[in-house]
């Protein structure tokens, strides 16, 4: 493996469950689904084929919100996952695209810069100049594909595209047409085609959607994990199969500190302890599930290469800090009440409470 | 003719159930009903088909000799036992009830209402539902009976349903599950038996028993055949019975909820009776309905967005491989199509549809309810006469009989029933012993009368449920502490606890500290008056005091950045608890009150909030006056905006200028600060003095103005020659050198 991709696609990644789960799959598929909606659930859950083939969960919390999203995707409304970040947004659609399309790369990225090109279609400038407006000059964009193909189409971070350009899909929800005006020609969605937007309505620099635009959208709030296990459960999860592609040599970290690092933000975000004894001021970062995965591997990274390869409390300190403290100010007194308040008086975390003194 | 007996099983409040019973009774066409229901209320039965009579109603057995302890059996319109009571009626059959007696129950049991489910069988249906691939016992008899809609033959589903529950029976007659409620259900079940076995012996053919599902294994001909009927007299023996009488009242769905503590209740009786109105386009009525609902709150709700969420819960239903969607997929659909994710309109659905707020209706010749005996006992027991005529009542609070009364006003009040209007009059200010109030008995009072009956069966213990219910609701301080005080002059120490519970937790979240601070005056009046009144103030102190240190922990950020509006508002509130600080003499609250004051009178904040603290400091002699003097000086010397100074004299000096009359060297400071302003700032700020002097009483600005004369105002030019001076300012030669010019422009107007 030595030009091993540093990241798979999701329907190479678990080609062999996709390919078991359309073997056992009996129940109808709507046109142009390579699963039935009960397969396309059974494969974000996780579970046991009767052929004995284990299908790993791809998302760990309420089954039912799973089921919504997939039902609204079966009556060809756009679905709309929304959620803070690291609620498995990005995730959740990749998976679903590679289970009723196999194919999770037709993608618009959302940006402050995204054009309409990206959305609609561009142009072959040569072509155009050489042949004047043909079909053949027309460069399809991953939408246009989705439609002629009857695939899945994903927009990652729907809010950060400005106002006007996220409107350009208002035609292409209801419609389900896309209008070349200089061709006097229009593409027509195939069945199948779909749109799963991705969206978070709490961070800054966001464009709030228009409410013709969200009419348009069945929205699924994905919510951050409901309990300490699932987040812990989470987090191990992501960190060794990160651990696993990065290649980090340090041991898989103890579930403890994992545990400690969960305890830490789940406490800061919700404003008190998990005993629910005192209250706690609350920093302005908004401390998900992928800071905390993050702040691990770094730990990892820096415990392999400059420790001794084992998570210490030294190797997350500074990472956990940088996560918490974003505003030099606020946040540093609200960090600093938290340690003197809590993680001092907290038995066994005296090595953290050191280690985090160090560096604020 | 043979014999026919037919049990039908059902689940109490289920709209399916309800269904399948009325179309089993037009089949069978029984002459007799028999209903599981409290024969004490045998009498009562006709009444069900009255004209005025509107569900959700309950059946009320008490003990007159002790109203407290009564049991209720509620019945909505979607009831079974409802349907099966109307259809008796208007068939002319004879409609019974054949439970087990109220007054044969064991005394000593706690009151409750119909509650014929013990928590095992809960557990027993929640095993049924879990083989059947459903995570929720509720849900999946909702799905399997509730929400049927088939025409298959009832008797059918009713012999399935009883072969269902012997087994269940049977599994849980093992001795670990028993429990006292299974050991109750012994004389309850023989009884039932007996009053079957007395219909058949009276040559009665066709019989029909409505009873709970589970009850109906053991109701059935091959069961009495096989219990010989001396088992059940023996089961049924040594019951000593007492006397119980029994009403109808008026009913709520919110009250037939599960979690209004309603052991039978159902978890969405707004559901359940959108079933059983409508027969068809169940999901489009229900979505519809939603809709309709989230306009009325100005929340978007399209006919187009009820169209996908339709779509939506359709195939939500498809995918859990279900026939059709339930209340679960509406919900889901609701949330993800017509609220686009958000839950909160989800809450307003859930209380006013899926729950509701249907209030039923009896008969206004339905028997007294004991709440009404209780306040005609007591009215009697005090001497108080009810006439439609006003009546004024001055009560001496010293004297027993007076308190008793002013505690039954009170307590009516709480209960929403105005006879009595407290009247503030004159003679309020005599003493806190006095009060007088207005009498009039009004005949829709008697509506009031029984609406309150569903909170209790006396006086005393309605009211205290009725505020710990709303108690339980309240989301913001003000309503807390206003009702605190009434219910503190009601006497009532249980509800006075759970406000006080109430207070302590939504104080504690509050971040409003304006709330907090109001919350603090009817406190302390409660404080101070506790005595008089003989009620446990005790309680009363430590709430005082962890709002106060709320209060005085947030006092000074609170006051940053204040317009003129919110500062005079913070100013009342300041002066509120100030002086009700000061009523209560209490050293260690005045030092914490007097710190704050102190930090908050040297914060930049509104000048006239700064001002009123550092009076407060004067009057309460906590900094001598040299340090007051200083103060004035700062606030007043000329480095400051003319109108901040001005405000914060106002501050300072509201209320009462017996500051200045006393103290020469302030009335010197103000004097010439007065005197410093230029004309034009004098003008800006004049109304502000206006107002702070107009204040005082006619004697202090009498004797302001004397002293300031007396002074002979060496620092004050009398303002006649300033303005004189002002006119003079400007040089008059000069200004005529541009007439000529002006002249030029307008013409000779001169001339």
């Amino acid at each position: 493996m030595t030009t091993a991709t540093l990241r798979e696609t999701a329907e190479k990644q678990f080609a062999t469950e996709l390919a078991a789960l359309a073997k056992a799959d009996d129940k109808p598929r709507p046109a142009k689904w390579k699963l039935s909606p009960w397969a396309v659930v059974t494969y974000l859950m996780g579970g046991k084929l009767k052929d004995g083939t284990a299908i790993t969960p791809k998302y760990v919390g309420n089954q039912r919100l799973m089921e919504i999203a997939v039902a609204t995707l079966a009556t060809d409304r756009g679905l709309l996952l929304m959620g803070v970040p690291g609620t498995a947004k990005s995730w959740v659609s990749e998976h679903i695209a590679a289970a009723i399309s196999g194919d999770s790369t037709l993608m618009v990225q959302g940006t402050a810069g995204t054009p309409e090109e990206a959305i609609r279609y561009g142009w072959n400038y040569a072509m155009l100049l050489a042949k004047g407006p043909t079909r053949d000059a027309v460069v399809a964009g991953p939408v246009m594909r989705g439609m002629s193909e009857g695939k899945l189409v994903r927009v990652e971070e729907l809010t950060r595209i400005p106002s006007d350009v996220q409107d350009t899909l208002i035609t292409i929800l209801s419609e389900k047409t896309l209008p070349i005006p200089e061709l006097n020609e229009e593409i027509r969605a195939v069945r199948g085609f779909n749109i799963i937007a991705t969206a978070n309505d709490r961070d800054k620099g966001v464009n709030e959607l228009s409410s013709a635009l969200k009419r348009r959208f069945n929205t699924v709030v994905l919510p951050v994990p409901e309990t300490m296990d699932e987040e812990v459960e989470i987090v191990h999860r992501r960190v060794v199969q990160l651990g696993k592609s990065l290649e980090i040599p340090a041991a898989a970290p103890a579930l403890e500190e994992i545990r400690r690092v969960v305890t830490i933000f789940r406490e800061l975000r919700d404003g008190k302890t998990t005993d629910g004894k005192s209250k706690l001021k609350q920093p302005s970062g908004s401390l998900s599930a992928a800071e905390t995965i993050s702040v691990i591997t770094s730990g990892m990274a820096l415990a392999s290469h400059f420790g001794d390869g084992t998570l210490k409390a030294s190797d997350i300190a500074s990472g956990m800090i940088g996560a918490i403290v974003k505003d030099p100010v606020q946040d540093r007194v609200v960090m600093q009440e938290y340690l003197e308040g809590v993680v001092k008086e907290r038995e066994g975390w005296k090595d953290l409470y050191r280690a985090c003194k160090e560096v604020l | 003719m043979s014999i026919s007996l037919h049990i039908l099983g059902i689940r109490h409040h289920g709209p399916g159930s309800a269904r399948m019973v009325l179309r089993a009774l037009q089949d069978l066409k029984p002459d007799a009903i028999l209903i599981e229901g409290p024969p004490d209320a045998a009498d009562l039965i006709e009444m069900a088909s009255d004209k005025e009579m509107h569900p959700p109603v309950a059946l009320l057995v008490y003990e007159p000799d002790s109203p407290q302890t009564a049991s209720y059996f509620p019945f909505a319109e979607f009831s079974p036992e409802w349907q099966a009571i109307r259809f008796g009626l208007k068939s002319r059959a004879d409609v019974r009830f054949i439970d087990l007696p109220r007054s044969m129950r064991p005394s000593g049991a706690k009151p409750k209402t119909a509650d014929q489910q013990p928590p095992q069988r809960i557990d027993a249906l929640e095993q049924l539902a879990h083989a059947a691939g459903y995570t929720d016992g509720e849900a999946w008899w909702s799905r399997l009976i509730e929400e049927r809609r088939g025409e298959e033959e009832p008797m059918a589903v009713f012999d399935a349903i009883r072969d269902a529950m012997s087994s269940l029976r049977e599994k849980f007659a093992a001795p670990e599950f028993q429990s006292s409620r299974d050991l109750e259900e012994v004389p309850r079940e023989a009884h039932m038996r007996r009053s079957i076995r007395a219909a058949i012996k009276e040559g009665v053919n066709r019989i029909a028993v409505v009873c709970g599902a589970w009850h109906a294994p053991v109701l059935t001909q091959e069961f009495l055949d096989k219990t010989p009927a001396k088992e059940d007299d023996a089961a049924l023996k040594g019951l000593e019975k007492r006397k119980t009488a029994a009403t109808w009242i008026p009913w709520t769905h919110g009250r037939l909820a599960f979690d209004s503590g309603y052991g039978a209740g159902v978890t969405s009786p707004g559901w359940y009776e959108h079933l059983w109105v409508h027969h068809d386009r169940i999901a489009e009525r229900w979505l519809t309905s939603v809709a309709r609902l989230m306009r009325e709150e100005d929340l978007e709700g399209s006919p187009a967005n009820v169209i996908e969420s339709v779509r939506l819960s359709e195939s939500l239903a498809m995918l859990r491989g279900r026939a059709a969607p339930g209340l679960e997929e509406f919900t889901e659909a609701t949330l993800s199509v017509l609220c686009a994710g958000n839950p909160l309109p989800l809450k307003v659905i859930e209380r006013k549809l899926i729950v509701g707020e249907k209030l039923g209706t009896v008969p206004s010749k339905a028997p007294a309810v004991p709440l009404q005996r209780d306040l005609e006992a007591t009215q009697k027991s005090l001497r108080l006469k009810v006439s439609a005529d006003d009546l004024l009542l001055e009560l001496d609070l010293r004297k027993e009989n007076d308190l008793a009364r002013s505690r039954l006003f009170h307590r009516l009040a709480l209960l929403e029933i105005p006879w009595a209007e407290s009247q503030a009059d004159s003679t309020r200010n005599k003493g806190t012993f006095r009060e007088t109030w207005k009498l009039q008995w009004k005949p829709e009072l008697s509506i009031c009368v029984i609406e309150a009956a569903r909170f209790g069966n006396t006086i005393e213990s309605a009211a205290s449920a009725r505020v710990a219910f709303e108690a339980a609701n309240a989301k913001s301080l003000p309503p807390l502490t206003s009702m605190l005080d009434h219910a503190m002059l009601a006497d009532l120490s249980q509800a006075v606890a759970s406000l006080l519970q109430a207070i302590e937790s939504v104080s504690a979240v509050s971040a409003d500290i304006g709330n907090l601070m109001e919350a603090i005056p009817p406190l302390a009046g409660v404080l101070r008056y506790g005595n008089v009144r003989k009620t446990d103030a005790e309680l009363v102190t430590p709430i005082v005091r962890s709002l106060l240190v709320r209060v005085c922990a947030g006092l000074v950020p609170a006051c940053t950045s204040l317009d003129d509006d919110a500062a005079s508002k913070m100013l009342d509130r300041i002066n509120h608890i100030d002086a009700s600080l000061g009523t209560l003499e209490e050293p260690e609250f005045s030092d914490m009150w007097f710190d704050r004051v102190l930090a908050l009178g040297d914060s930049q904040t509104h000048g006239l909030v700064n001002g009123r603290c550092w009076r407060l400091l004067f009057d309460a002699r906590k900094q001598d006056p040299a340090t007051i003097g200083d103060r004035v000086a700062l606030a007043l010397s000329p480095g400051n905006d003319p109108e901040k100074s001005s405000a914060w004299l106002e501050g300072f000096l509201s209320g009462s200028g017996l500051v200045l009359i006393h103290d020469a060297r302030l009335l010197a400071l103000v004097d010439a600060w007065v005197c410093s302003l230029p004309p034009d700032v004098f003008e800006r700020t004049c109304p502000i003095g206006r107002r702070t002097f107009g204040s005082f009483a006619a004697p202090e600005r009498r004797q302001i103005g004397e002293k300031l004369k007396k002074s002979g105002a060496p620092t004050s030019g009398p303002s006649g020659a300033r303005s004189h001076a002002h006119e003079s300012d400007y040089d008059a030669a000069r200004g005529e050198l541009v007439l000529p010019i002006l002249r030029q422009i307008f013409g000779d107007i001169q001339r």
